[in-house]
């Protein structure tokens, strides 16, 4: 049992922790909700039936009592009417001269409905006087009669019996009637001596009947009425009971004490009321079934069961519909932050539903805005920092060839050769003002094919025609643009290391031509060459830098500076052979003016 | 959303579903198709003019019809044991409308009737509030049996129907059986007394054997008139039956409550007319001889409270 409930404990914070907040939401207000009704219900209807017992408790006393009262009343009259024949009629008459039928008959007549006979007998039990009927019956003996015995056995009280056929007087027309006898001890008089008699007043059951009759109690309840050991004297259903058809538990609701009790007869829960009659000690007894609504039970539990299912189906609806009003929002908010995860650029995030999940979506929203300015500060950052590489690179040209020019300049005006000096001076202003062009970076190739030309007028010069150059642009290159300053690199290579073993031979030719889509310029030299495995690592990033001699600056600067502008599909290529020559193949796309300017706008901080 | 649109739609469903039925349980009392029964309308149909013969039966058959919702009519004959006018009775009660007819026969019922009909006295058929007949006839004769009889014991027939044939039957096995000489005489449906009077006085037998209340108190009545010696054992606890008992004419009686008699035969004619099962059962009977009538619980069967 201890595994089952652990395991059904297991299973059930699996399944939480996989709910949705709305399945989440609407279970749990649901699941309270019905829970708080169910307990609410219960409540009412056990305050409600304890109400109502109370009620029937206290209404069933209070009719009890009001019988009790009518009962006792009736009861007194009868005593009444046993007192006066007492003592206005017997105790005034002396028998030898007086008759009692006169006052007898005229007490019968006054209460004739209640009354079924009025009878004096002698201590021995002989008829006296009686009323309506004047002779006993053939073998009766009235001194045998439990009221007889009781009268003489307490002579100061009255008696009341317990319901029986009167049996004494001799009744030509043959009728039993059941008549409750009061009798009480009398002292006769006859001719001036006392002896002892009973005084039997008979009352008919009709008096009792209209009492107890049309007593009505809650929930279908009845009244009946016994004598102090249980024997009923009145019951609504008193034939059927005698008949055997119907039961009662007369007996042991006698022996109760006043008050309210419960008991269980024959099946049935009721709540049994007692009430003593004074005088007699005779039992009010109010039953009352405790199922009295027995008959509307059904329809009370089908109400009850689809008021609950109702209540509980409303309580489901509304907060499923409470929640997907919390939640989907939520969802689609969710969605939107997985479309960023997976890189969407364009994301809505739609702040909607309930304040505070519109704050977070706003906050997701700002968080996306700040995240999009930072990665558009990093990439400005980073052109800045490669703008700025560029220039370290370019600017790193200067220094040397400026020097060794104007060194060139300095000893070739010394030694008269105004001409070339002048030639060298005014190419170097040329390639000075092609290498500014105003700090653009992208440049025709027509300067910088010129720039070209201008670098190896000054080194033919310096180097006193020891090689030729020649620089070509092919049809189609017309209108291109270039990245400035990628050709003079690659001749100050080629010159101070391929040119380097030439006497006068040396020739050095720049062509240029379009392929497709890309810009083709080759730089070739007839030098001494290289053999293919340097050739293959001479612009290999981890190897160390080749320092020339010359600009100092080596092809491998070049080729990286191609690359950071225009990625990895473009760049250098070293073709060579050992004493044949080398070949460096410069690629790049081949700009328009308009691409060339907006590459150069993104440039720009 | 075409899933949702339907779920939300099936929601609102058995939304409207479950709100009908608080709406119906609330309302049902009131509805016309869960209101109680109409009352059922019960007609009893005597076959003795006597009303006082069924007085206590007529008690019991008020209160069946009080705790039962039924309405009771009660219909006597001009004349006693006429089957003729009884039939006639029974089918102006079934035309006029009557649910179930309660009857003490004077003969076969019509064949062509359509109205439930629940018998009272009669032979033990299906649908008949009676005592065992044969047993009590075989009980009569054995009371007879206990005083010895020093005669022959004359069994009086009554036309009233198959009942009375049983109980003379089973008496006249029972004393054929102990040894004692039978005789036996059948009286008309229509005797006013006069036949019965006549068989009494013309009779040697020592002891007379009657099965129906209303023979039983005729015997009687007789017998205090003509001053007969025969001892007689009948049927029935009505108050000359009593009275007879008490004054020592009538030996011995067997009894029943009537009461119970009449307030079974209504329940079980409201049970048959509402289409339920009922079957009903032998009524309790018992041999009672005049010194016990005033025993408690004697009093109690043998005289209904009435005020």
């Amino acid at each position: 049992m201890k595994k089952l409930f652990a395991r059904a404990a297991a299973s059930l914070s699996r399944r939480y922790r996989t709910m949705s907040i709305q399945m989440v939401i609407s279970l749990s207000f649901t699941a309270a909700a019905v829970a708080g009704m169910v307990l609410m219900g219960l409540s009412l209807v056990w305050r409600f039936s304890a109400g109502t017992e109370q009620l029937v408790r206290e209404n069933t006393v209070r009719v009890l009592g009001q019988v009790n009262m009518n009962l006792d009343s009736y009861l007194r009259r009868m005593m009444r009417v046993s007192d006066t024949m007492y003592y206005r009629v017997i105790k005034n008459a002396d028998l030898a001269a007086d008759s009692l039928e006169e006052g007898m008959e005229l007490l019968y007549e006054e209460n004739r409905d209640e009354l079924v006979s009025i009878a004096v007998f002698d201590g021995q039990g002989a008829l006296v006087a009686g009323t309506p009927l004047t002779a006993l019956k053939e073998g009766a003996d009235p001194a045998r009669a439990d009221w007889y015995q009781a009268a003489l056995d307490k002579m100061e009280n009255l008696h009341f019996s317990a319901p029986h056929i009167q049996r004494l007087f001799a009744d030509p027309d043959d009728s039993f009637r059941w008549v409750v006898s009061l009798s009480r001890y009398v002292q006769l008089t006859r001719e001036g001596s006392t002896f002892s008699g009973v005084l039997l007043v008979d009352m008919g059951f009709s008096g009792i009947e209209q009492v107890c009759r049309d007593v009505e109690l809650a929930g279908g309840g009845y009244l009946y009425l016994t004598d102090a050991d249980g024997e009923i004297i009145y019951h609504p259903r008193q034939q059927l009971i005698y008949a055997g058809l119907e039961s009662e538990n007369n007996r042991a609701n006698a022996a109760l004490p006043d008050g309210s009790h419960a008991e269980t007869f024959d099946g049935e829960k009721r709540l049994v009321t007692v009430k003593t009659v004074g005088y007699t000690g005779w039992k009010l007894v109010g039953v009352v079934p405790r199922t009295g609504a027995a008959d509307d039970g059904g329809y009370i539990f089908l109400f009850g069961l689809s008021m609950l299912l109702f209540s509980a189906f409303l309580m489901a609806f509304l907060n499923f519909r409470i929640s997907a009003r919390i939640a989907d929002p939520i969802r689609r908010l969710e969605q939107s932050v997985k479309e960023l995860e997976a890189g969407a650029q364009q994301v809505n995030i739609r702040e909607e539903g309930c304040y505070e999940v519109r704050r977070l979506a706003h906050s997701i929203a700002s968080m996306v805005s700040t995240m999009r300015h930072l990665m558009d500060d990093i990439i400005q950052q980073e052109k800045r920092k490669r703008r700025s590489e560029l220039e370290v690179l370019q600017s790193q040209i200067n220094p040397h060839f400026l020097y060794n020019t104007l060194d060139s300049v300095i000893w070739m005006t010394e030694a008269g050769r105004y001409n070339e000096a002048i030639q060298m001076v005014t190419s170097l202003a040329r390639l000075f003002r092609i290498a500014l062009s105003r700090g653009r970076s992208f440049i025709p190739l027509a300067d910088e094919l010129e720039h070209a030309r201008h670098y190896m007028t000054i080194q033919q010069i310096r180097y006193q025609d020891k090689f030729t150059a020649t620089v070509t642009a092919e049809a189609g290159t017309e209108g291109l643009y270039t990245l400035k300053l990628i050709v003079q690199p690659l001749l100050e290579n080629a010159i101070y290391h391929g040119m380097a073993g030439c006497e006068e031979d040396g020739r050095i030719t720049v062509t240029a031509r379009r392929e497709g889509d890309d810009l083709v310029i080759d730089v070739a030299d007839n030098g001494t060459g290289m053999p293919p495995e340097v050739a293959e690592h001479l612009l290999d990033e981890n190897r160390p830098q080749t320092r020339s001699s010359g600009s100092g600056i080596g092809v491998r600067n070049v080729h990286r500076r191609i690359r950071l502008t225009f990625g990895e599909g473009y760049g250098l290529t070293v073709f060579s052979e050992p004493d044949e020559g080398t070949t460096v193949r410069v690629r790049l796309p081949a700009l328009t003016a308009g691409q060339a300017a907006k590459l150069q706008q993104e440039e720009e901080p | 959303m075409k899933k949702h649109r339907t779920n939300a739609f099936l929601q609102l469903l058995v939304l409207t579903a479950l709100g009908a039925a608080v709406v119906l349980t609330l309302a049902w009392p009131q509805l016309p198709f869960a209101r109680q029964e109409e009352p059922v309308e019960v007609s009893v149909i005597l076959r003795q003019a006597d009303a006082s013969l069924w007085a206590n039966a007529r008690l019991g058959m008020e209160q069946a019809a009080g705790q039962l919702r039924a309405e009771v009519r009660f219909i006597t004959p001009t004349a006693d044991n006429d089957p003729g006018e009884q039939a006639r009775l029974m089918r102006y009660e079934a035309e006029r409308g009557a649910d179930v007819l309660v009857v003490d026969p004077a003969g076969r019922a019509p064949a062509d009737l359509n109205t439930p009909v629940v018998l009272l006295d009669s032979a033990g058929k299906d649908a008949a509030v009676s005592p065992d007949n044969a047993a009590l006839g075989s009980a009569l004769a054995e009371a007879a049996l206990a005083d010895r009889p020093a005669g022959e014991v004359l069994l009086v027939r009554t036309g009233a129907g198959q009942g009375v044939s049983e109980r003379a039957a089973a008496a006249r096995e029972a004393l054929e059986a102990a040894g004692v000489q039978v005789a036996e005489t059948t009286l008309s449906p229509s005797d006013d007394g006069a036949q019965l009077e006549a068989a009494l006085g013309g009779t040697r037998a020592a002891a007379v054997l009657l099965f129906e209340p209303s023979a039983t108190e005729a015997a009687a009545a007789a017998k205090e008139k003509l001053d007969l010696s025969p001892a007689l054992y009948g049927v029935g606890s009505t108050g000359p039956i009593a009275a007879a008992l008490e004054r020592g004419t009538l030996a011995a009686s067997g009894v029943w409550s009537d009461f119970a008699a009449g307030y079974l035969a209504v329940e079980g004619a409201v049970r048959t007319a509402r289409g339920e099962d009922w079957q009903p059962q032998p009524l309790d009977f018992f041999i009672l001889r005049g010194e016990d009538i005033y025993e408690p619980d004697n009093q109690k069967l043998l005289f209904p409270v009435a005020s």
